[in-house]
């Protein structure tokens, strides 16, 4: 009878081929349950600031993550179903072909973000060298998309008005971190000019909820601030710099994935902020009043001469560097706008995402 | 006093990006060129959006025969009189003399020796006699020494370098200031960038950002300055050079052409 066959054999094809539910039907009930749009995403710099907060939004869609990282163990590794930690590093091609099994999208946010290394090779190695490996291994392995994590700093200083994403350079690129990043942005260019589907964000300086790092400065800062350690604004205060909050930069990145065009560069930020607006806004979230010195550019750049030397002499990791000092005659503004039209990208406002950092920073 | 204006060749990329920009910064109206497709426009229309001044840009090829009264007429067309020409723009090499064709060499000659002169000459004839005209010659601290692999490069800005000199003496009684800048090694090409920052020592501290030798540049052609060498390090080096004696000399290059040959 025609009336029977259906529920019992041609629903749960109906059921497969509308492949957005989860459940197949047998006889009227579930018999099990999977998904079956479930796509596979390796994530590399899986214990990075933003890459663990990626591999948890993904993992929580209901995609199966594999996390690329050097120590499975890591501390930092977010524990989670649907997160598969993969041992692997960015410099042994190797082990990224192993981890590109059964892969269809790419994130590459890992990197080295640090503002010094001992090794000054380590920052072409991990960011240009690393990138060119994934891109390489992704290709290999026909992946359908690898979005790219950049950064505003290819950019770097801006003039009167926030930069969009096809506007131009003014400075060199005495800041390691910007400059093999800036070459590890035109290593993506050549593979998509070959054929590799690939889009590039570029978030500025992100902030929000997450461990306290060496590469994290603006967390550096603000709990720096709570604990009544960090006394200073830079110059005069009025240098604007922008400021993305992590969970936008994520949700960013997951869109670009989505709804990105091919080869283009897509900035994640936030809101323009001073030196003195964001301090005002840290003592109004977290109701702790310290008094801030201003210290004049000149003087901050000179000390950061003795820091060199300092480095140079006994290779402690310097507090600041020369070409850091120069760029607080900048300001760095950046317009979202590109990625608020075609990818739907939000800002969360500075002082909402500025009291979650602190309510976050204060319980750590 | 008026808004001067100034024309930068090779504008797009590199030292003439800087050039523009610090310009740009000292209220310049600017006559920016370029070679088509070296996105010169995006760069003319950031500095429209971020400085109130007059901005023109002229894609073309400076190796074009008519590239050069191309320009001239353009300004003529438009009003506009040109009282700075920073003559940019200029094809660098480091390979064997052979490894290169004929063409690169052709290329590389008309635009580091022909454009410049040809273009001087222009610029020359539409200054206003009554107001203070600047030129500025790029030329290279390649061009006071031997260094092996840019022998065609090294020559033309030895050319660079006795023709500013020359015209430094029949141009003294005028109101036209001319001067020779002498830069060592500046980070500008993304292939630079990875070569520059291996180097270690004396050869690092040769090196210097685009936009520091712009601004020392522009300072030094303003003052009048008949030679600029941006730089402690590359100033040391000139003085080192006037003070040793010929043979000694020849054994450090001598000496560093072996450590060439054997990489």
């Amino acid at each position: 009878m025609p009336k029977k066959i259906l529920p019992n054999r041609i629903l749960p094809l109906i059921l497969l081929t509308n492949s957005a539910n989860k459940f197949v039907l047998h006889r009227g009930k579930p018999i099990l349950s999977c998904n079956l749009s479930m796509r596979t995403i390796l994530v590399t710099g899986a214990t990075g600031f933003i890459g663990r907060q990626l591999c948890l939004a993904l993992a929580e869609q209901g995609n199966r993550v594999k996390a690329l990282c050097r120590n499975t163990g890591h501390p930092l590794l977010i524990k989670h179903p649907n997160i598969t930690p993969v041992q692997g590093d960015i410099l042994y091609p190797a082990s990224l072909k192993k981890a590109m099994q059964g892969v269809t999208e790419v994130y590459h946010t890992a990197a080295l973000a640090k503002m010094w290394c001992r090794n000054p090779d380590d920052f072409y190695e991990t960011n240009v060298t690393g990138t060119r490996n994934v891109l390489q291994a992704a290709a290999d392995a026909d992946v359908k998309r690898v979005v790219y994590t950049s950064t505003c700093g290819v950019w770097g200083p801006t003039l009167n008005f926030p930069l969009s994403e096809d506007e131009p350079r003014i400075v060199g690129f005495p800041i390691a971190y910007e400059r093999t990043k800036y070459l590890a942005e035109l290593e993506v260019q050549q593979f998509v000019n070959r054929g590799l589907d690939a889009v590039t964000v570029n978030p500025s300086r992100v902030f929000g909820e997450g461990p306290v790092t060496d590469s994290n400065t603006v967390s550096k800062m603000v709990g720096g601030y709570l604990k009544g350690k960090w006394r200073v604004i830079p110059g005069s205060g009025e240098q604007v710099a922008n400021y993305a909050y992590l969970p936008d930069v994520v949700a960013g990145h997951i869109a670009a994935m989505d709804k990105g065009i091919k080869g283009n560069r897509y900035i994640l930020g936030g809101e323009d902020i001073s030196f003195n607006q964001f301090f005002d806004t840290v003592k109004n979230v977290s109701g702790i009043k310290h008094n801030l010195v201003r210290v004049p550019q000149k003087v901050i750049k000179f000390y950061s001469h003795i820091e060199r030397v300092k480095t140079q002499l006994t290779g402690l990791p310097p507090f600041f560097l020369p070409e850091f000092a120069d760029r607080l005659k900048f300001d760095q503004k950046y317009s979202s706008q590109k990625a608020t039209t075609q990818l739907g990208y939000r800002i969360t406002p500075f002082a909402d995402a500025m009291q979650r950092t602190v309510n976050y920073l204060k319980q750590a | 006093m008026p808004q001067l204006t100034a024309i930068i060749t090779g504008a797009s990329e590199g030292l003439g990006k800087s050039f523009a920009i610090e310009l740009a910064q000292r209220n310049f109206n600017l006559v920016l060129v370029a070679l088509p497709g070296s996105s010169l426009p995006q760069l003319a229309s950031y500095i429209r959006k971020n400085f109130n001044i007059r901005v023109d840009e002229l894609e073309m090829d400076l190796t074009d025969a008519d590239a050069y009264p191309g320009i001239f007429n353009y300004l003529h067309l438009t009003g506009i009189t040109a009282h700075m020409l920073i003559n940019n723009a200029g094809l660098g090499n480091w390979a064997w003399f052979e490894d290169k064709n004929i063409l690169f060499y052709k290329k590389q000659i008309e635009l580091n020796v022909i454009t410049p002169v040809l273009l001087t000459r222009l610029f020359l004839e539409q200054c206003d006699k009554a107001e203070t005209s600047y030129i500025l010659n790029v030329g290279s601290l390649g061009g006071l020494f031997v260094v092996p692999k840019k022998q065609v490069y090294g020559a033309t800005k030895s050319f660079i370098r006795y023709f500013t000199k020359c015209l430094q003496l029949e141009l003294s009684g005028s109101k036209v200031r001319i001067s020779l800048l002498s830069p060592g090694g500046i980070n500008t090409k993304p292939e630079l960038l990875v070569m520059n920052n291996k180097l270690k020592g004396i050869g690092k501290a040769t090196i210097m950002e685009a936009e520091d030798v712009a601004r020392i540049a522009i300072d030094g052609l303003l003052k009048g300055k008949k030679e600029i060498i941006p730089g402690l390090a590359n100033r040391f080096l000139v003085l080192l050079n006037s003070m040793l004696p010929g043979v000694v000399k020849e054994s450090i290059i001598r000496n560093r052409l072996k450590l060439i040959l054997k990489s």
